[in-house]
């Protein structure tokens, strides 16, 4: 199974259309993901990992490591098994 | 000016002070008034009472089947019967729109007035409109009417270049002549001062009204003349420190108490040829005149006359209380207007389709965390009319999700975040991005989208 850092960068780099994606990417500024890329991006994770997210909290996520670190902590809270 | 420099120290705090006793969410929000108010009359300082509004018995009247009439094709018989109707149950059972009133001329004027009349309603009494001259009362009389208006302008303007008086004297026999008339006929005359704001008020207009006063001394009260001062032209300003003519609050205090008309016998008609008619009308309340009169949506001659639903919300928004109105006829009034062809801007205060709906998504965005964030009151409660988002390329997902709660009428937890709406939202911005539309989303379009993204709650709330 991949990581889910693999398949964050994988969903984001498919999404934005862009090739290299690296941890301390800001998901607006650097990546240029516009109000409704984020929401998509949320829906996304939302079924890759088979998790919910809080709405506010889940947008409040800046760049692609800081969302690793929290698809991980609400995987682990809603008990889905991931590889870290 | 001197500075008057003072510190003012951060009063902090965990919850917020919505500010609740002026803003009550309920009600409009509410206009409270300190007194003393001080305007400056020939060099002397003269106190107002505004706190005094909340407990005075002031008045809306109506002027939409006369003023109003004038700014547009004849309403027909029907049409005319059924807005009585509409106004008589706005008005409520207290009688806040207290007067409407009615030209006689025609066999249909007068047809109109019976069937308005017949249909028993208390309030708006009807009154009527005549020029000055002694043989319309007749008509007033065969109306069974207690009460006309009567044209009677007050500036020269008027006097020496419209009715072509040789002098002021002649003009001022004349109406007191079809005055005389009035009580003869046992109708109360209600002089209108046309053109007052420019007329010359010492000179011509207090001494016309001293001579209405000693003759109103002659009859029963009953039949005393009343004064509606006329800003024919919108000159009128309700700023302290205004001078005659245009002033208002000295107007009203000449009138007032120079000449003791008393407040239940004075009126403000305005128009609004300098946007200023519904402030106007809402100084002339707190200055003296127990009655404002108004249109229906503020149609009347040229730019319009105070709006009647204007005054409606001001009215409570003194008093603090709806004081009987039924506020919610204001968008019957509002949709029936329409359908007669009469037209009302989208962004017209209370009525317009779209006064309470914002296009900035980041506007939506707070409507969706706390209503009263972005609406004036409680719409929904006052006007049947939820805010709404209009959805377009700066609607965001904010707006999205607000339409598509909305639409499907759900509250609290039920309502679906904007990660759900991410299909509708991004078919909104391809909308703009990729189609290279430029117009506004129409409800028709988004219902059908809606049906397509969210099937389920299709099913659950519009499947019947």
């Amino acid at each position: 199974m991949a990581t889910v850092e693999e398949r964050v960068k994988a969903i984001t780099a498919n999404k934005l259309g862009i090739d290299e994606i690296k941890l301390e990417d800001s998901f607006t500024a650097d990546l240029g993901a516009e109000s409704v890329d984020s929401i998509e991006l949320v829906a996304m994770f939302e079924e890759e990992f088979g998790i919910e997210m809080d709405e506010d909290a889940a947008l409040a996520v800046q760049t692609v490591g800081d969302a690793i670190t929290f698809i991980t902590k609400v995987c682990k809270e809603q008990g889905v098994e991931i590889e870290e | 000016m001197s500075k008057v420099r003072k510190k003012h120290r951060l009063v902090d705090a965990k919850k917020p002070n919505l500010v609740e006793n002026i803003f009550p969410y309920s009600l409009p929000p509410l206009i409270r008034l300190e007194n003393p108010v001080v305007e400056y009359i020939d060099g002397k300082p003269v106190e107002f009472d505004f706190e005094a509004v909340k407990n005075r018995p002031i008045f809306i009247s109506d002027t939409t089947f006369r003023d109003g009439q004038q700014a547009r094709p004849p309403y027909t018989l029907e049409q005319m019967v059924h807005i009585y109707d509409l106004l008589a149950r706005l008005s409520g059972p207290n009688g806040v729109v207290r007067q409407t009133e009615f030209f006689l001329y025609t066999k249909n004027d007068r047809e109109t007035l019976d069937q308005c009349r017949e249909l028993g309603h208390t309030y708006p009494e009807c009154t009527g409109w005549i020029r000055a001259v002694k043989g319309d009362f007749r008509l007033v009389k065969e109306a069974g009417l207690k009460e006309t208006g009567m044209l009677t302008s007050s500036s020269d303007y008027h006097i020496f270049h419209k009715l072509k008086f040789r002098s002021r004297k002649e003009c001022i026999d004349s109406y007191c002549e079809v005055v005389d008339a009035a009580f003869e006929a046992g109708v109360r005359p209600r002089c209108h001062l046309e053109d007052v704001t420019r007329a010359d008020i010492e000179g011509f207009v207090l001494p016309f009204v001293d001579r209405l006063m000693e003759m109103s001394e002659q009859v029963p009260e009953e039949l005393s003349v009343k004064i509606r001062l006329c800003d024919t032209m919108g000159f009128g300003v309700s700023y302290p420190g205004g001078e005659l003519p245009r002033s208002i609050p000295k107007l009203i205090y000449k009138l007032n108490r120079e000449c003791g008309v008393t407040s239940d016998r004075l009126e403000w008609h305005g128009h609004n040829d300098f946007h200023k008619v519904h402030v106007n009308g809402g100084a002339a309340w707190l200055y003296g005149c127990d009655f404002v009169n108004t249109t229906l949506f503020g149609f009347g001659e040229r730019t319009g006359n105070p709006p009647l639903e204007g005054a409606i919300f001001e009215y409570i928004a003194l008093k603090g209380d709806l004081c009987g109105i039924d506020t919610m006829v204001i968008t019957e009034l509002a949709d029936y207007m329409r359908s007669i062809g009469l037209p009302i801007p989208d962004n017209y205060p209370f009525a317009g389709r779209a006064f309470n709906t914002t296009r900035a998504g980041i506007h939506a965005g707070g409507l969706r965390q706390y209503e009263q964030i972005y609406n004036i009151f409680d719409t929904t409660r006052l006007l049947g009319r939820p805010p709404r988002v209009a959805i377009t390329d700066k609607s965001g997902a904010d707006g999205v999700a607000h339409w598509i709660n909305e639409f499907f009428g759900l509250k609290g937890d039920d309502r679906i975040n904007k990660i759900r709406v991410h299909k509708l939202a991004r078919w909104v911005i391809d909308q703009y991005d990729v189609e290279g539309r430029l117009t506004a989303i129409s409800d028709q379009e988004l219902e059908v989208k809606a049906k397509e993204f969210f099937p389920d709650y299709w099913e659950k709330y519009k499947g019947k």
